[in-house]
């Protein structure tokens, strides 16, 4: 059987970010390695790709804001080709009159930008951020490795480490912090803000994605949790090329270390043998064997589709099928003619991350709407102008955009077939309203439902985080209960995509810590 | 003003619903459902069972004592515990075991699926055999335990204590496998005791002696067909008939009426809770609590705990509670189950174990032992105070302590 089987020190399923970025280390570790991949293409969901003709466009993920320098220097990625366009974008709150809050990492500008609306949250943002910056630093340790596993012994360094952090942080910011882990977004900044603009922008920043509502309890914790991984990287921004260029720099570098990957080549089963992986089985019956395998899959695909409930304990399956996952995020590429007119913008707003979310109400209501399978009357959303810092994704004068939508439903009253113009008309139309010469710019667009997102990226329920990011879903709980280690409860299989801790986002973290999990476990053994 | 015109609508004619009301358009005439009083049910309602046999065992009944067995009611007491006894000892007793939960499990992958539901394999049973079943959870405490029938190449019969059908069906994911609840659909029947053959031979089956441990076979009794298994946990000679609960009345009967030569009679539960107590099995909801009912988890037990090691097959692919159970096997048991005899003729209540002056564990259910003259009891001790020199005692209710020896189990031994 084995004859003509290939061999491998280590085999990879996914070439998206993770798996590439797993890969690299396990090449580094002078391990042969093949990553597997359906699509025809590396990047996952970090690829660029044409709307039409000549534009070029982050198909899916648009921007890079958690990605650690270290993976950049390991992989050696700036040598196989990795550049930045930029990497500290401003964050901007759309008003509709152009009294936009344009939030950059000067603390004295966003204090007197949001001052500007509200007198008195200017200094209340003074406070909020300082106190953000201390949580940021308190969370950090445990983005810094893999979670200790659930029930063995926290390894005392940590343990003291939080407890130190706990008590420097004081017992004024300690009751705060204790009190915002369970809050929604809107009790908290209601407590401090009185500008709808700022509350409305910080809670579309607190739920993007991860199908909550900036009422619903835990997601205050979830800005904190955001920006303690954007902490773990180098700001925020997009390389040349898109964020298709990382995975490619990704993939160049791991095929100079020597991994080779194959792609068209689709897994449908890890084999397991005497409670052991084995290898890997392709659609067309190919056998890659190796003595372990990483999978940047999500957790519930992996391990309940790949590699089949029986071989977990009954309660490890249940833990495992019971992983949110709904996907709610929806992304528009519009081509465009020119640059659309936005009021009073400089070239600081041009170049930054818009947010279109007027208030919390409105970014509320978007969410009830998806819980009901609607789509929302007003959509809320982050947009980019990649072409801006990167001209090459355009023809010269025109430009590109790129639109994430949270709180879109997975499955929509009607069908996405039907609805697919409603959103498209909503989406243009909440446009105008800030850029009103958008509409004769279009030159071409398209629009990924969750579902499509789903299709081409084979994440269960379309979730581009493989799971939701909430409380429950983080830390020692991701991908769940007793497994936040990376290894899958199956000797020999390992967890290298986003849902495995730190979570998703383009940080490559858990496709590193899961090879070097994988690294120093194999090698006891 | 306002108040008269609200008395008028008080005190109109109250609203007439019917199908040809002009308050209802063309088409729309309430269901008169809507109108009906629902009955109002308390919100603890409890919901007494009674088995298939109860009309016969209401009519058996002359102290009027019932009990409960998970829900049901089932007789405590026919007769009196001294003549059921010397019957289910000396002779044979007949008794009621519908209550036991039983679950069909058939399909294509029934053996995988159950290879890993119970803590051994089950290939190797053959069919009209029956296992003993462990069920273990995650964290390798017992959920519950049973027999196993295999009555088929890919059909399956689980009996067990209490019912777990969610927990078979979240094991049940990714298998082609089929699980249904059948308990209401089997009535059960324990004949014990050494004449218990000859009843059976009485009532037209041909050699139920032949019948090894654990075997089991389809007979047809006044022809009814009926499930004689060799299993049960009085010890001895023992058979459990398992029929449709139709036919349950009419077997119950029949078994009495031909037995009553060889001197039959129905055993209530507390006889029966005696005999398994002197075959030294330990009781789910007794001497220990499954997994998913114990609130403190000190309670429930591992299959190592009851000295059910021997049940465990843990060199083999993942089953529920493996990882758990080889991490016992390896550190050894924290606490045990042990039996103990005591020379205490008036059976007194017991309750903590002692040794010297230290506590080391508590009687979980004893019994006063007809047939070994002495008070036999099963504990739960610590591990390591088992080779105690100071020897064991248990304080009785008033506070004294008298001493007690560790026994093997069985306590009662049949020949």
């Amino acid at each position: 059987m084995s004859e003509d089987a290939l061999r491998y020190d280590a085999i990879v399923i996914g070439a998206g970010h993770n798996g590439l970025v797993s890969a690299g280390y396990l090449a580094k570790a002078g391990k042969s390695v093949v990553v597997l991949d359906a699509a025809e293409l590396v990047g996952g969901a970090a690829r660029t790709a044409e709307i039409s003709p000549d534009y070029q466009v982050s198909t899916a993920a648009h921007l890079v804001s958690s990605f650690p320098r270290r993976i950049e220097k390991d992989l050696k990625l700036s040598k196989h080709g990795l550049s930045w366009a930029t990497k500290d974008m401003a964050t901007v709150a759309l008003d509709r009159d152009g009294k936009h809050i344009t939030l950059s990492s000067g603390r004295k500008n966003d204090q007197l930008t949001i001052a500007a609306h509200v007198t008195r949250d200017g200094d209340a943002w003074k406070q909020f951020d300082a106190r953000m910056r201390k949580y940021v630093k308190l969370l950090a340790p445990l983005l810094e490795g893999p979670m200790p596993e659930m029930g063995s012994e926290v390894p005392a360094k940590l343990a003291n480490m939080m407890a130190l952090r706990l008590e420097k942080l004081g017992p004024a910011d300690l009751r705060t912090f204790l009190q915002l882990m369970p809050s929604s977004i809107a009790a908290l900044l209601d407590r401090n803000f009185e500008g709808d603009l700022i509350k409305g922008a910080l809670s579309l920043d607190a739920t993007l994605g991860h199908h909550t509502g900036p009422h619903t309890p835990g997601t205050a914790f979830s800005l904190v949790y955001k920006r303690a991984l954007e902490a773990m990287g180098q700001g925020v921004g997009y390389p040349i090329g898109g964020t298709g260029a990382l995975t490619e720099a990704l993939a160049t570098s791991a095929e100079a270390a020597g991994v080779r990957i194959r792609l068209e080549s689709p897994v449908i089963q890890i084999i397991i043998e005497d409670g052991r992986t084995r290898g890997v089985q392709l659609e067309d019956g190919t056998v890659f064997e190796a003595p372990f395998v990483m999978s940047s899959a999500d957790p519930k695909t992996t391990c309940l589709g790949l590699v089949g409930a029986r071989h977990f304990e009954a309660p490890v399956a249940t833990h495992l099928r019971r992983i949110r996952m709904n996907g709610t995020t929806a992304k528009v590429n519009l081509a465009l003619e020119g640059l659309p007119t936005f009021e009073n913008f400089t070239d600081k707003e041009y170049g930054g991350r818009l947010l279109i979310a007027p208030d919390m109400g409105t970014v509320e209501r978007s969410f009830t709407a998806a819980k009901r399978g609607e789509l929302t009357l007003e959509p809320v959303m982050e947009l980019v102008i990649p072409s801006y810092h990167d001209p090459r994704l355009a023809p010269m004068g025109h430009h590109v955009m790129s639109i994430v939508l949270p709180n879109m439903p997975y499955a929509v009253d009607g069908g996405w077939e039907a609805q697919r113009d409603t959103l498209m008309k909503r989406v243009i139309d909440t446009l105008r309203e800030y850029a009103p010469d958008i509409s004769h710019k279009i030159i071409a667009g398209e629009l990924l439902t969750p579902p499509e997102l789903e299709d081409s990226y084979g994440v269960s329920g379309g979730h581009w985080h493989q799971g939701n990011m909430s409380f429950d879903q983080l830390l020692a709980f991701r991908p769940a209960p007793g497994m936040a280690n990376y290894k899958g409860s199956v000797d020999g299989l390992y967890l290298c995509g986003a849902g495995s801790h730190p979570g998703g986002g383009l940080s490559g973290l858990p496709g590193k810590f899961a090879a070097e999990t994988a690294l120093a476990t194999e090698k006891t053994k | 003003m306002t108040e008269r015109q609200g008395d008028q609508t008080l005190s109109g004619d109250t609203i007439d619903v019917s199908r040809d009301s002009p308050l209802n358009g063309a088409g729309i005439a309430p269901d008169p459902a809507w109108f009906e009083q629902s009955v109002v049910e308390p919100p603890f309602a409890c919901h007494v069972l009674t088995t298939p046999l109860h009309l016969d065992a209401a009519s058996e009944s002359k102290t009027n004592s019932w009990t409960d067995w998970a829900g049901y009611t089932v007789a405590d007491i026919y007769t009196s515990v001294e003549q059921e006894y010397d019957a289910l000892r000396t002779r044979a007793g007949l008794s009621d075991i519908s209550p036991l939960v039983k679950y069909r499990v058939s399909g294509r992958e029934s053996v995988p699926f159950l290879d890993r539901l119970l803590t051994r394999t089950v290939g190797a049973l053959d069919t009209d055999r029956a296992a003993r079943a462990v069920l273990c959870a995650g964290d390798g405490n017992i959920i519950t335990q049973g027999m196993l029938f295999r009555l088929a190449d890919e059909e399956f019969r689980l009996v067990v204590r209490s019912s777990h059908l969610d927990w078979l069906e979240q094991s049940a994911l990714g298998f082609a496998v089929q699980v249904e609840d059948v308990s209401g659909t089997i009535a059960g029947l324990s004949l014990a005791g050494p004449s218990a053959a000859k009843v059976l031979t009485s009532a037209g089956m041909e050699k139920p002696e032949a019948l090894s441990k654990g075997q089991a076979v389809w007979v047809q009794l006044g022809g009814m067909p009926v499930y004689v298994s060799r299993t049960g946990m009085l010890g001895g000679m023992e058979y459990e008939l398992w029929s449709d609960p139709s036919d349950a009345s009419v077997l119950w009967r029949r078994l009495l009426d031909v037995g009553h030569r060889q001197g039959v009679k129905p055993v209530g539960a507390a006889v029966r809770d005696i005999a398994r107590l002197e075959n030294g099995v330990a009781l789910e909801g007794v001497d220990y609590l499954s997994t998913f009912t114990a609130l403190d988890s000190a309670d429930s037990r591992t299959p190592y705990d009851l000295s059910l090691g021997g049940l465990v097959d843990l060199e083999r692919t993942v089953f529920n509670g493996q990882k758990a159970l080889s991490v016992i096997a390896e550190k050894g048991s924290a606490r045990v189950l042990v039996g103990l005899e005591l020379d205490l003729a008036d059976g007194a209540p017991i309750g903590s174990v002692c040794t010297g002056e230290r506590r080391i564990g508590q009687v979980k259910s004893h019994a006063w032992s007809q047939s070994l003259q002495c008070v036999v009891a099963l504990a739960v001790i610590d591990a390591s105070a088992l080779g105690a020199s100071d020897g064991f005692s248990v304080e009785t209710g008033s506070g004294a302590r008298r001493p007690v020896k560790l026994a093997k189990r069985p306590f009662l031994r049949f020949s």
